[in-house]
């Protein structure tokens, strides 16, 4: 099953997600319809819908077939005008109503040499200095792209061309929960203790996915976030990840 | 009131339905790969179907019962023994403080199920206690209601009915079904070819987040880059080198790589009860059929 519904790209993925697809973009008009969507879809509700997943262009709905839609005759054509429904209405709503908070999320980093592993190197290879790579990397106000790789791992951008550099092509078998890395044009915060290929240049203090229910993870899909930079002594005494 | 592991098993869990909810969290959903083998052991129990289970993979945990329960075990024959007597799979089972099950040899499938009469007392994750990195040790207790009210329960679910799950589960012979997905078009031609008609195996780097296969080598028309998007259990990345890895239970909730297709939830069981070097073929099929396949499959256990 495939349609185009307005600007949407609708294809079912296998027989229990449905993607509702725009044009493949990194930028902020593209994730913030995706949110957008997302948030209108979770606020009815929909009998069925167990979760719902924005990446990106992409925002997938995975379901129950038991229990969503009741199909009479066939399956996809009462997918097809379920998404049509979804789209119209959506289109519909007053786009105010959806705004996404535009508060930015202020997100400390310590860029101190004991957790910016591969800061020197960039420095050497970029022909810039640590301090003005620090710089770039807190100037930018970074958007949520995509979360996953691990519960709470964050996929941000855009990351300032002339500190982009690709991961490492062997990964290291520890990072620390906490580090900062940065991979072509993305940049994002490792939640956990893990292996990981992206060049580390600081680590927050802050613990960026707690498995407490009533925590979980720090940003969603969306979210806008600007770092800015600590000193060690700070980063002891801010520490949530200890 | 408790099971208890008096020897680890090689990667035995505590499973359920699965933790749906969190993935836009990057929260992975796990659950039974053969869920329905795990349907058909609760529905004997007359539990709900999606109750938590023990998941055992060969060489299995030894549980030693810390009181009377009721139990039944379904999915892979490992050659059930209780205190090393031998006991019949899909029907319910009494077993007595002290007792001892472990399994004796994998005669057919990868993973069994055991389920217990009765209520689990322990604390859900996030609404599952579906495994999350946590395996079950040497000296966990899992604790459980006892239920000592009866010795045998009448089956409720019909032979006919088990028969014709054990068909869905294990008969090898039948192709892994799939949905074509957003880079099926990308294949070039011998691929689809390859795909549908060349027999495929699972090779020994599978575990409970994927399968990779062994078989013809595939390739794009023209190579090329994803943006990450979620993935579902059952979907076919093709890897640069050619290889498909199909996602599992355990599977991250994103992924980059092409996305040939989705086999669909009706043949994922018996997918996840395929030994390696095993062959088995792909076939296409359709969402209205697969949809219609689920339904009528879990019509079954309504009782």
């Amino acid at each position: 099953m495939k349609c185009t519904i307005n600007k949407w790209s609708v294809y079912a993925l296998g027989d229990h997600a449905i993607v509702f697809a725009l044009a493949p973009s990194v930028d902020t008009t593209t994730v913030n319809a995706i949110s957008q969507l997302n948030q209108f879809i979770k606020s009815k509700n929909i009998v069925g819908i167990v979760d719902t997943i924005p990446s990106y262009h992409t925002l997938t709905l995975i379901y129950d077939p038991n229990k969503f839609l009741f199909p009479i005759s066939n399956f996809s054509t009462q997918l097809i005008s379920f998404c049509t429904n979804v789209i119209s209405a959506f289109d519909e709503q007053p786009t105010q109503l959806l705004q996404n908070e535009t508060n930015i999320i202020n997100v400390p980093v310590c860029y101190d040499s004991a957790f910016a592993l591969d800061i020197e190197k960039i420095s050497e290879q970029k022909n810039i200095s640590v301090q003005e790579i620090i710089n770039i990397h807190t100037a930018d106000i970074y958007e949520v792209y995509s979360i996953g790789f691990l519960p709470g791992f964050t996929y941000m951008g855009i990351v300032h061309e002339s500190i982009q550099i690709p991961r490492h092509e062997k990964p290291r078998m520890h990072v620390t929960a906490g580090s900062v890395g940065i991979a072509g044009l993305q940049t994002g915060i490792y939640p956990t203790n893990s292996p990981g290929g992206w060049q580390i240049i600081g680590r927050t203090p802050w613990k960026v996915f707690d498995p407490n229910p009533n925590k979980l993870a720090k940003f969603k899909v969306g979210d806008r976030i600007q770092f800015y930079p600590i000193s060690k002594i700070d980063f002891d005494k801010m520490n949530e990840n200890n | 009131m408790s099971i208890k592991i008096i020897k680890k098993g090689l990667a035995d869990s505590l499973q359920d339905k699965g933790r749906y909810g969190y993935q836009h969290l990057g929260i992975q959903p796990n659950g039974c790969m053969d869920f329905m083998s795990a349907w058909l052991a609760n529905s004997i129990l007359q539990n709900e179907i999606d109750q938590p289970v023990f998941e055992l993979h060969f060489p299995t945990s030894h549980l030693k019962f810390e009181d009377d329960y009721t139990i039944c075990i379904s999915g892979a024959n490992f050659v059930p023994v209780i205190n090393e007597k031998s006991i019949a799979m899909n029907c319910a089972i009494s077993v007595s403080k002290n007792d001892v099950l472990s399994m004796l040899q994998p005669i057919e499938g990868k993973t069994a199920y055991l389920a217990i009469k009765g209520f689990i007392q322990e604390e859900p994750w996030l609404g599952s206690h579906a495994y999350s990195g946590v395996r079950l040790e040497k000296e966990d207790q899992i604790h459980f209601t006892s239920n000592n009210t009866f010795n045998e329960l009448p089956n409720p679910i019909s032979n006919e009915v088990i028969e014709s799950i054990q068909k869905q589960v294990f008969d090898h012979k039948s192709h892994i079904r799939f949905i074509p997905g957003p880079a099926w078009n990308e294949l070039n031609q011998e691929s689809i070819t390859h795909l549908i008609k060349t027999p495929f195996y699972i090779s020994s780097q599978a575990n409970r987040m994927g399968f990779t296969l062994s078989g013809p080598t595939l390739n794009l028309n023209v190579p090329n880059h994803f943006l990450s998007s979620a993935v579902t259990r059952g979907t076919m990345q093709l890897l640069p080198n050619g290889e498909i890895i199909v996602l599992m239970a355990d599977h991250q909730t994103i992924g980059g790589y092409a996305n040939l297709g989705q086999i669909i939830l009706v043949d994922l069981p018996r997918f996840a009860q395929m030994k390696t070097n095993m062959p088995f073929h792909f076939a296409l099929t359709n969402l209205d059929y697969a949809n219609q396949l689920y339904r009528e499959i879990h019509e079954q256990f309504k009782h």
